[in-house]
């Protein structure tokens, strides 16, 4: 499989595979524009929803006129937003640098260094993909309980590497696959040994990989309810997410202060997916886009 | 391997060698290999085994009782399993929509039109937020002063009130409205990858042979498209059983009632807030078993092509 290596993404095949050579009918041509646009309203709605309400106090919104700042500048004493935050970028970098020093490797392993009973092995993991955590949720907690790891974040640390390792260690053994074995075989010889290959050769060439694995891991855990409401016991080191979906379900946080606290939780990840969109589509398409 | 560039070296020599490089070879691959497999049979393969020890006990988190096979017979009977299930399979009716209008938008972004880049990006969007933020958005689209309620007063019905969230027989259809507008990105994303390894010359074939643009969408796009629609079909039925959490924790935390408890909230339900781990653990496995035979398709068709 070399998926990875020659993705045929919609950017690149611009002259290659134009749809439509003849151009249509100029009223046709605005018909499809108009409906682009109608879609476009669609999906903003959230985004106009989130900006609208948060510049209304609770009063405004109410009454339903006028707009004010109320809502932005009273927002930290509602919500603790700067911990909150803080709380989920030490989240999402510990687990995806755990993902990636786990995955890497292991991919490595798998394609290139196979052992006896390796596939057997590869496709245990790659099936744990299968496996949701509601489904393991009961003795996940306990056990993490039981070690003591909710104190702090080690526990949600923890299960979200575990969560998102057996995608990344697919991807990275699906991306290695396409390299061909003598690059590998001539560093051995040259005498680099295999944590040498591993740090000098390997990953150089994986970044492309590496960089879909941090960016969908990022959105997913940031992104994330579950574990961040149940493997963190102290309400205070809760991350963005799981403030915001605690203060709604409790129903008595204004409204428009919830909208201000959205707006700060998918800045980041809005930020991320648009600077790194084309390596979003490869990880969400991995697999079967030729 | 080596072999083709050593053909005059004394045939002893390289085979001793090869042998410890293919065992060095090996060991490496094992180390290399150990951290994942920990982390994975640790966090997720002991605990499936657990899962089955307690979905046949008694459990309150600290201590459990054997109970035996009574506990399966007895969770058959529990009314609230068969509402989620039942919950969980009407919303399976909203797939069909999660699969035909990000088709479509596909379709509509494969054209080019001006801009389209602009509009992919938007498109998009939705999808790298929270559904614990794209639900509480819903949740003011459907509230008794929400939007929805506006769009029908603007349209003269100024009599007319929905509260769907409101109501038993409503709440879940609109989550239902929101489950499809949450895969909307992700699916067009699949969708629109397909599309580019449609190869041009096909249509524009159809086109000189006088094929309208229909005939083309039917007899050509469609089944091109087939691997990517079956994907996508199985990942949103995924979603579906194990994804929804987010939405219903936000939008109705399971109600009214029970009408909007899918197997995934009532896993939660039962374990956090009835204290009834054993009983969770059970309903977990069944969770489990669903999604394995979802998955296992899935399998078979990232299988089918390598």
């Amino acid at each position: 499989m070399t998926t990875l290596l020659t993705p045929p993404s919609e950017s690149e095949g611009r002259e290659a595979s134009r749809p439509l050579k003849r151009p249509p009918r100029k009223i046709g041509r605005w018909v499809l524009f108009g409906a682009m646009i109608v879609v476009a309203l669609i999906m903003l709605y959230p985004f106009f929803v989130m900006g609208v309400t948060s510049l209304k106090s609770e009063a405004q919104f109410l009454s339903g006129g006028g707009f004010s700042w109320l809502s932005w500048s009273s927002l930290t004493s509602v919500i603790p937003v700067g911990q909150e935050v803080l709380s989920s970028t030490i989240l999402c970098s510990s687990s995806i640098l755990i993902i990636l020093c786990v995955g890497l490797p292991a991919g490595f392993a798998f394609s290139k260094l196979r052992f006896r009973m390796s596939t057997g092995v590869f496709l245990i993991i790659v099936s744990a993909m299968m496996v949701p955590l509601q489904a393991i949720l009961m003795p996940e907690f306990v056990n993490v309980t039981k070690l003591g790891l909710t104190g702090g974040y080690t526990g949600a640390i923890l299960v979200y590497a575990a969560l998102g390792t057996p995608f990344s260690v697919f991807l990275f053994t699906t991306y290695f696959r396409g390299v061909p074995d003598e690059l590998i075989e001539a560093g051995i010889v040259d005498g680099l040994g295999y944590f040498g290959a591993l740090w000098r050769l390997v990953l150089p060439i994986a970044v492309p990989a590496i960089a879909t694995v941090t960016v969908l891991q990022f959105i997913q855990i940031w992104d994330d309810l579950l574990v961040g409401l149940l493997f963190i016991s102290n309400t205070s080191d809760r991350p963005i997410t799981v403030g915001l979906a605690v203060l709604a379900a409790g129903r008595t946080t204004s409204i428009p202060q919830l909208m201000a606290g959205s707006i700060i939780s998918a800045l980041p990840a809005m930020l991320v997916y648009l600077g790194f969109q084309r390596y979003l589509v490869k990880g969400l398409t991995m697999g079967i886009d030729r | 391997m080596t072999t083709v560039t050593t053909p005059a070296a004394p045939a002893y020599a390289p085979k001793v060698r090869r042998m410890t490089l293919k065992r060095r070879r090996q060991f490496a691959g094992v180390v290399f290999a150990l951290p994942a497999i920990a982390l994975v049979v640790c966090f997720i393969g002991i605990p499936i085994g657990q899962a089955v020890y307690y979905s046949f006990t008694q459990w309150n988190g600290a201590t459990s009782t054997w109970i035996g096979p009574s506990t399966w017979t007895q969770a058959f009977h529990n009314t609230n399993l068969w509402t989620a299930l039942r919950n969980n399979g009407l919303l399976l009716l909203s797939v069909p929509f999660a699969l035909a209008l990000p088709l479509g938008i596909a379709v509509l972004l494969h054209q080019r039109v001006a801009g389209w880049r602009i509009f992919r990006s938007i498109y998009f969007l939705p999808t790298a937020i929270s559904w614990v933020v794209l639900g509480l958005v819903a949740e003011r689209f459907f509230a008794y002063q929400g939007t929805l309620n506006s769009i029908i007063h603007a349209l003269g019905f100024s009599h007319v009130n929905t509260n769907m969230l409101g109501y038993q027989s409503e709440a879940l259809i609109a989550l239902g409205i929101t489950f499809i507008f949450t895969m909307i990105g992700t699916n067009t994303m699949l969708f629109l990858t397909g599309l580019a390894t449609l190869d041009p010359t096909l249509e524009e074939a159809a086109r000189i042979d006088g094929a309208g643009r229909w005939r083309i969408f039917r007899s050509i796009t469609l089944p091109h498209l087939s691997r990517f629609v079956q994907l996508a079909f199985v990942m949103t039925v995924i979603a579906l059983f194990s994804a929804l959490f987010s939405l219903i924790f936000v939008m109705t935390g399971g109600g009214p009632g029970y009408a909007t408890t899918t197997m995934e909230f009532l896993i939660y339900e039962t374990g956090f807030n009835q204290g009834d781990f054993g009983t969770a653990a059970l309903y977990g496995l069944i969770l489990f078993v669903i999604t394995g035979v979802v998955g296992v398709v899935q399998l078979r068709l990232i299988g089918s092509n390598e």
